[in-house]
């Protein structure tokens, strides 16, 4: 059964994309090289220590964050062996042993392997307790990557999970956001840190409290003699893998029909009987719809408490800092600014149930539907940005950023709101269909570029509000700053509407192009109504974002034809 | 479209000895001369690379039949359906909805067709009454019309307690997922529905109310296509049929022209072929 599973793992990892794998083998190598290198090239002891301390937990966190960012290529799922007569037990031993065997977890062993290095210039007896420490520190590490991963797939099915996940990638984005920040703090450390190591400190103490660093006390406490407390750390580390294995297997054992049953079930009776807030018309009944779907749906849901978390983070950062305080205030653009972001790919998280915008089209049904989702956009973030907005301007006490924030948010949100109906339009890139949503990354395809677009067009967008705060923030007076904010509620305006505007004429007549995308990833222009392209820069993006997909499913044609040619030469 | 403010809520659904009648469905579509076929594909053709999925297909679906396009796995039906709706461009060919090009005057003909695709998905995080209140409303009708047929298809579909209950339509069987497809395809009154598998999972309860909708659809002067497996049912449904096998036509008319005399069943396996399967193999099956 465990066998089985594994061919089934690399079977399904040999259907990926090769490049990816390729990239992933590459950095991989690099990192454990990395790690190596510290290990033995370092000639201090004690820098040697801290630096191999820090590496080390760098695997521990890229162990916990991997397979989440990798979106879960080659994960076997409890639920494909639902139906085979096996005790969940077996199935659910038959996952993690899959789990140990693949390419990350020997890199995993082998970074883990360095200990062994540093403990040897200790003799061999710290060298043993190296070794074994290295090996349950990396089965450890292996499996908590596991758990992590089924905790957040289980996790999407409850609130506070989306929330806990939007806090994950929020301080994913924010790194992302500040990583200027990040990268010249790191520069900076690392040369401060081969020349020196690390200080006594708080830093330090938390290092090595931390499971991934017990291998390398371990190691050096047996060669300062102690042998027992060496033994000990071993044994700790023994206990930490026990209990992360029995979370795995309890995780792991498939249940099937496993629904988290809601509390307070949504529905809205008062809008089926023909009432509602909303007026009835084309546009307005986009607007409901994409409240409910963000609303209940937990991977709209992830990526608007994303958009939350992001700001936040971000916020509290700059608060920490000391000449960067008044920045705080600006959290909640953010927030606007991620929310762009959140909704780059709107048709493609529809999935096929786009078909109902091709069927159910007419004169008006694009322009509804493209705005429709703009103004749910907008409601569904506007109480978030404000609710972001207002604390961190309080703590941040930088009562003069007020009316550069009050000129910021309604030109980002705009602006946002804009780039993204366009980008969604223009590069639909599906994900797993609708019902059949496990993982958190299910909902997108590959969104790389996307993201990009969003990026650019927004700041593009903000320009006339940039040119205002440049020009404004000088000049503190009632009348500058109403100026100010003038431009950006107008800027915000202008930009929505423009956007907006130019994804409505490019999604006019392509609405079956958007669905072949999805529906059959590729568009089909061979016929006579084929679909037009312009060769500007919309078809660009459209072709670009499309070539991705177009080329793996070529990958896998030439992969299949491969396979098929040896079963042929094997039978012949 | 708009102006039609027939309320269907004074107009009861009545259960007489379990007949079903729903009053105001399609009603317009009686007393249109039949000028045109109610739908027509000429040359239609879809090629995936090398493969040619549907090959020059012509059909002609006669206002008012009840018709059934039967073919194995993979012979095209989705595909050729999918282009007749506008879902999926074809390679070369035309597709006529009471004379209108779905591609051509796709506004036109999308108005009078009602579609229900199969293993699609739909708006998943809404209730029933919430979809079609959005599909109405979508389809700019007004807000009374549609509240009133909102309520009587989930009734009449005996989707009333899933309702109530709050269950949203990704939680739906496979069978309350085609119900809730058919009330979206019947929503607009359109005058050609397009149903792909229609009957697959639901229970015979509901089947019965579903042929009752839709006989009555067709008695109305509305033109009925659906997909199907099952020949039983496809006899049992539809005055007119077609064989599709390997993107054509191998067969198509009516009932009795197709059936020739003998099953529709045992035609379809004359035109299709089924593997023999010898007296030696599959030995085991027994145990």
């Amino acid at each position: 059964m465990d066998r089985g599973m594994i061919a089934l793992k690399f079977a399904m990892l040999r259907n990926s994309l090769p490049g990816l794998r390729a990239a992933g083998w590459v950095i991989g190598g690099v990192l454990v090289a990395v790690t190596w290198a510290a290990a033995v090239l370092v000639p201090d002891e004690g820098i040697r220590r801290s630096v191999l301390l820090l590496v080390l937990a760098g695997w521990l966190v890229g162990g916990m964050v991997g397979p989440v960012l990798m979106s879960g290529a080659g994960v076997l799922r409890a639920e494909y062996f639902a139906l085979l007569p096996l005790p969940r037990r077996v199935v659910a031993r038959g996952l993690l042993v899959s789990v140990f065997v693949s390419i990350a977890a020997g890199y995993v062993l082998l970074a883990q392997g360095s200990v062994v290095a540093h403990a040897a210039r200790g003799g061999v007896v710290p060298a043993l307790v190296g070794a074994v420490g290295a090996v349950l520190a990396g089965a450890g590490v292996i499996m908590l990557s596991r758990v992590v991963y089924g905790l957040l797939g289980a996790a999407m099915q409850s609130r506070l999970g989306i929330q806990i996940a939007g806090v994950q990638f929020g301080i994913m984005f924010a790194a992302m956001f500040t990583g200027w920040m990040v990268v010249s703090v790191t520069v900076e450390s690392v040369a401060v840190l081969l020349r020196r190591g690390l200080a006594e400190g708080p830093v330090l103490t938390v290092l090595e409290a931390l499971p991934s660093s017990w291998p390398l006390l371990a190691a050096d406490r047996a060669a300062a003699g102690d042998l027992g407390g060496a033994l000990l750390l071993l044994g700790a580390l023994a206990a930490l893998d026990a209990v992360l294995l029995a979370a795995a297997l309890a995780l792991l054992v498939p249940r099937p029909g496993r629904t988290a049953r809601r509390r307070g079930r949504p529905r809205s009776p008062a809008l089926v009987a023909g009432g509602g807030l909303l007026p009835a018309t084309q546009t307005g009944a986009v607007i409901g719809k994409e409240i409910r779907q963000w609303r209940r749906d937990p991977w709209r849901a992830l990526e608007s408490s994303t958009a939350l978390w992001t700001g936040i983070v971000i916020g509290t950062l700059l608060l920490l800092v000391d000449w960067a305080r008044p920045g705080a205030a600006f959290a909640g653009v953010i927030v606007a600014f991620v929310l762009g972001l959140g909704g780059c790919n709107l048709y493609g998280q529809d999935g096929t149930a786009v078909w109902q915008n091709v069927v159910g089209e007419d004169a008006t049904s694009v322009r509804s539907d493209v705005r429709g989702r703009q103004w749910a956009m907008l409601l569904v973030f506007a109480p978030r940005v404000l609710a972001v907005t207002v604390p961190f301007v309080v703590l941040s006490g930088a009562w003069w950023t007020v009316p550069l924030v009050a000129a910021a948010i309604p030109a980002v949100m705009g602006a946002a709101t804009g780039a993204a109906v366009l980008t969604s339009a223009i590069g639909v890139s599906p994900g797993v269909d609708p019902r059949r949503r496990v993982g958190p990354n299910d909902a997108n395809g590959n969104i790389g570029l996307h993201v990009w677009v969003v990026i650019l067009a927004t700041s593009v967008a903000v320009a006339p509000t940039v040119v205002a705060l440049v020009w404004g923030a000088p000049r503190p007076a009632p009348v500058t700053s109403t100026l100010v904010v003038v431009v950006g509620v107008l800027n915000g305006l202008g930009a929505a509407w423009l956007l907006g505007r130019v994804a409505v004429a490019y999604l006019a007549g392509r609405l079956p192009d958007v669905f072949s995308r999805i529906r059959y990833g590729r568009l089909f222009t061979d016929g006579p109504d084929g679909a037009g392209a312009d060769g500007g820069l919309l078809d660009w993006v459209a072709r670009t974002t499309l070539r991705g997909e177009v080329r793996a499913r070529e990958m896998k044609q030439e992969e299949r034809d491969k396979r098929l040619a040896r079963a042929a030469a094997t039978r012949g | 479209m708009a102006g039609r403010r027939e309320v269907l809520a004074d107009r009861p659904i009545r259960r007489r000895g379990g007949a079903v009648t729903l009053d105001g469905m399609s009603e317009h579509t009686s007393g249109q001369v039949p000028e045109h076929a109610a739908l027509e594909l000429r040359g239609l053709r879809r090629t995936f690379g090398e493969k040619v999925a549907v090959h020059d297909m012509d059909l002609v679906v006669p206002p008012g039949s009840f018709y059934g396009v039967v073919g194995p796995n993979g012979a095209g039906k989705t595909t050729a359906l999918s282009m007749a709706v506008g879902l999926l461009r074809p390679s070369a060919g035309r597709a006529l909805v009471h004379g209108v090009d779905v591609w051509a005057d796709p506004v036109e003909a999308k108005r009078r067709l009602g579609v229900l695709p199969d293993g699609l998905a739909l708006p998943e995080r809404l209730t029933g009454g919430e979809l079609l209140t959005y599909w109405g409303r979508f389809r700019r009708m007004p807000r009374d019309v549609v509240a009133a047929r909102t309520a009587e298809l989930l009734r009449v579909l005996e989707l009333e307690e899933a309702e109530a209950l709050g269950t949203l339509v990704g939680e739906y069987s496979t069978g309350m997922r085609k119900k809730i497809g058919l009330a979206t395809a019947l929503l607009h009154t359109p005058r050609v529905l397009v149903l792909d598998e229609p009957y697959e999972a639901v229970d015979p309860v509901s089947a019965r109310v579903l042929t009752r909708i839709l006989r009555r659809f067709t008695a109305a002067g509305g033109s009925v296509v659906v997909s199907s497996h099952v020949m039983a049912l496809v006899e049992q449904l539809c005055d007119r049929v077609a064989i599709v096998v390997r993107g054509q036509v191998a067969a198509a008319g009516t009932l009795d022209e197709v059936r020739g005399g003998s099953s529709l069943e045992d035609r379809f396996v004359d035109l299709v072929g089924a593997p023999e399967v010898a007296e030696e193999e599959l030995a085991w099956i027994a145990g």
